[in-house]
């Protein structure tokens, strides 16, 4: 190859050098403008069904029937909330819902911890083979298994009755959480159980002492998860829970839509109730989320 | 205050020994140094005491008693680990008291030892604070006090300082060593640096592939060691290892190096046993220095790079000799560069600061016959005549 010498324009490095940063910031500012818009647009499509919810509830039946959509409740009521709340089994399907969620989320609480302790800790045989199987299983759509779950259940005899919901609801839920809390206990250095056995506590007293305190926002996240899945499952409540006063909420909420058609008011409503307990109890323990707080036990 | 015995104390990890027959007491107040290359047992030996590793064989004594089926709580011992193992949920002052709480001491006392180590490791306004909230040099004391407040039978300490920069390292290793001095607990200390080793303990235990190779006070570690890993692992820069050959000359004892003939000192050395074989040479780096006109015994090579330490040279040369090829030496010895064909050496001198010397340079190098070390080639072992003999790695 022949080189060939370029003689080089005769610009002064120091200009071509500005120009060029110029032209860069401002490309960097488009891109952040191009980012934020479209962040801006995924929030809105998102948080619209969840506004136009709300905003349903307290709006009169003019307002929600008529063709111009009415953008925000001027003649704001609490009828549709009244309507709601006074149909029938609306306590006692409350109450179902609270038994379910909080039976699913102390048994997987409970079940996971252990079962993630034994997986993140020991080695025993099938070990691996029990970690693939957790997640090959969450592979497995849930729709194609009710058919099977409902014979089994009413085998047992436990279709139509909250346990047998509670059952087959931490059926999807542990895998989630044994996986998840497996990785915080692997976070958790194994030096820090032993300095502590170490420092006078027994085996269990560092269990207690020193990782649970660690795995603590593994268990607020998992716990989040458990009380989300089990509040909002609908298509399992629908199909194992037949008679009216063994529903769960969500199922109660399709009791709206008649024959005679949708109440949407005491629907959007209804729906809205619904959706506090999850808002409220995220809101309780979302602080307690704090990632990383095994930071400054070890050099990292 | 107590002792630490090891009696034949050997851990298998299924059919992996990690430690082998190792017999070592630390006594009452002594400072012991396990130091080795990884892997080579010392620190599997150093949880064995703690008791976070199980005993396959053997008995572990701290002060009068066996421990061996004893749990770390009941053994009263502190340790000190590598990443500080301090507790990231507890403040600064609930890491240096959790042992204490752990021991029911009444709170009264409890705050008052631990302000008191707080006040004598000058972390009295981190008391407060989260661990995530110190720096390296800061958790290593706050670790440090969680052993010290703690008054055990034996500190444990597991490379302690291995996590901190160069400077600040230096300045904890004398921290440590005083300490030490002034609490006067016994201490086991593991570390892989060999100068850590040298400059902090009473004794220092040379272990390699789970086998204790020789335990002695540092001086004598450097100055007679006993086999040829110990003398390659002790001193920075490590010992010059050559092959060579002890030839009879007439009237006495030469070692052959390459086409250097070095004439022995006259009068039974050790090595007139090996005359007509060949030997390992080993010659520290501070026992090499430019030839005057005087000097009888020289070595000459050229001259490969030259690093100024500051208050003296480090000279790397290149000599026809043969360098020495062992297992045990694969990861320490001065790495042998044969850019002149097959029997080159390289070797390193300490030269005085203001040498002359330049790279490319073909110079002569003075050596003390009496300063050289040999080593039998096929056990490894140094040749010592039987009376200088070093006694057993049984030490104590």
């Amino acid at each position: 190859m022949s080189a060939t010498p370029i003689a080089p324009t005769p610009v002064s490095p120091t200009t071509a050098h500005l120009v060029g940063r110029r032209r860069s910031a401002r490309k960097r500012r488009a891109g952040r403008v191009g980012i934020n818009a479209l962040a801006l647009l995924v929030f809105v499509v998102m948080v619209f069904p969840v506004y136009w919810m709300v905003s349903t509830a307290f709006k009169t039946g003019p307002d929600i029937f008529g063709y111009t959509p009415t953008w925000f409740p001027i003649h704001a009521t609490f009828a549709n909330f009244g309507d709601a709340i006074h149909r029938q089994y609306f306590w006692r399907d409350v109450a179902n819902s609270l038994i379910v969620v909080v039976a699913v989320v102390i048994i997987s609480l409970v079940l996971a911890l252990l079962a993630a302790l034994a997986l993140a800790k020991f080695r025993f045989y099938g070990r691996r083979a029990f970690i693939v199987l957790i997640i090959a299983v969450q592979m497995i759509p849930l729709n194609a298994l009710i058919i099977p779950l409902y014979i089994a259940l009413s085998r047992a005899h436990e279709v139509n009755k909250l346990s047998g919901v509670i059952i087959t609801y931490l059926t999807f839920v542990l895998p989630f959480t044994i996986w998840t809390l497996r990785g915080f206990i692997i976070g958790v250095p194994k030096d820090l159980e032993e300095a502590a056995m170490v420092d006078g506590a027994t085996r269990f007293g560092a269990f207690v002492r020193i990782l649970l305190p660690l795995v603590g926002p593994g268990l607020v996240a998992t716990s989040i998860f458990a009380f989300i899945q089990a509040w909002n499952e609908y298509i399992i409540a629908y199909v194992f829970l037949s008679s009216p006063t063994k529903q769960t909420l969500t199922v109660w909420l399709a009791s709206f839509t008649t024959n005679r058609g949708t109440a949407w008011g005491p629907l959007m409503a209804a729906a809205t109730l619904t959706s506090l307990p999850v808002v409220v109890f995220f809101v309780l323990v979302q602080r307690k989320i704090a990632f990383g707080l095994t930071a400054g036990a070890v050099r990292g | 205050m107590g002792q630490i015995e090891f009696q034949n104390v050997t851990k298998l990890y299924g059919e992996t020994p990690a430690v082998r027959d190792l017999t070592l007491t630390v006594h009452e107040g002594e400072f012991v140094v396990l130091v080795g290359p990884s892997g080579c047992g010392k620190t599997t030996a150093l949880r064995m005491v703690a008791g976070l590793e199980e005993i396959t064989d053997g008995e572990i004594r701290i002060g009068e008693r066996v421990v061996n089926d004893l749990p770390p709580r009941q053994r009263d011992i502190a340790m000190v680990f590598q990443n500080y193992a301090l507790y990231p949920h507890k403040s600064v002052y609930d890491n240096l008291a959790f042992g204490l709480r752990m021991r029911k001491i009444a709170k009264g006392e409890q705050r008052r030892r631990v302000e008191e180590i707080a006040r004598v490791l000058g972390i009295e306004d981190l008391l407060a604070r989260k661990p995530a909230q110190l720096s390296g040099g800061q958790r290593q004391r706050v670790a440090m006090g969680r052993a010290i407040v703690r008054e055990p039978q034996a500190f444990l300490m597991d490379e302690p300082l291995s996590n901190l920069d160069a400077k600040l390292r230096v300045q904890m290793r004398a921290e440590i060593a005083r300490i030490q001095q002034t609490l006067g607990v016994t201490t086991l200390y593991v570390t892989h640096d060999q100068v850590e080793a040298m400059t902090m303990g009473h004794r220092v235990a040379v272990m390699r592939g789970g086998i204790l190779q020789q335990v002695d006070a540092p001086q004598r570690l450097y100055h007679a060691p006993r086999n040829l890993f110990v003398a390659s692992f002790v001193g920075s820069p490590a010992m010059n290892l050559l092959e060579g050959e002890v030839v009879r000359t007439n009237g006495g004892v030469s070692c052959k190096l390459g086409q250097a003939e070095l004439e022995l000192p006259a009068g039974g050395s050790p090595v007139e046993r090996y005359a007509g074989r060949r030997v390992a040479v080993g010659i520290r780096p501070e026992e090499l220095s430019e030839a005057g006109a005087d000097a009888r015994a020289r070595l000459t090579g050229r001259v490969l790079l030259v690093e100024s330490l500051g208050a003296e040279s480090l000279a790397h040369l290149e000599l026809s000799a043969t360098p020495l090829d062992r297992p045990e030496l694969a990861d320490l010895a001065a790495p042998s560069a044969p850019l002149l064909g097959e029997a080159t050496a390289t070797v390193r001198a300490r030269l005085a600061a203001d040498t002359r010397v330049r790279p490319g340079d073909i110079v002569d190098l003075a050596v003390d016959p009496r300063k050289l070390y040999f080593f039998d080639l096929d056990s490894g072992e140094a040749i010592r005549a039987a009376e200088s003999a070093v006694p057993t790695a049984v030490a104590g």
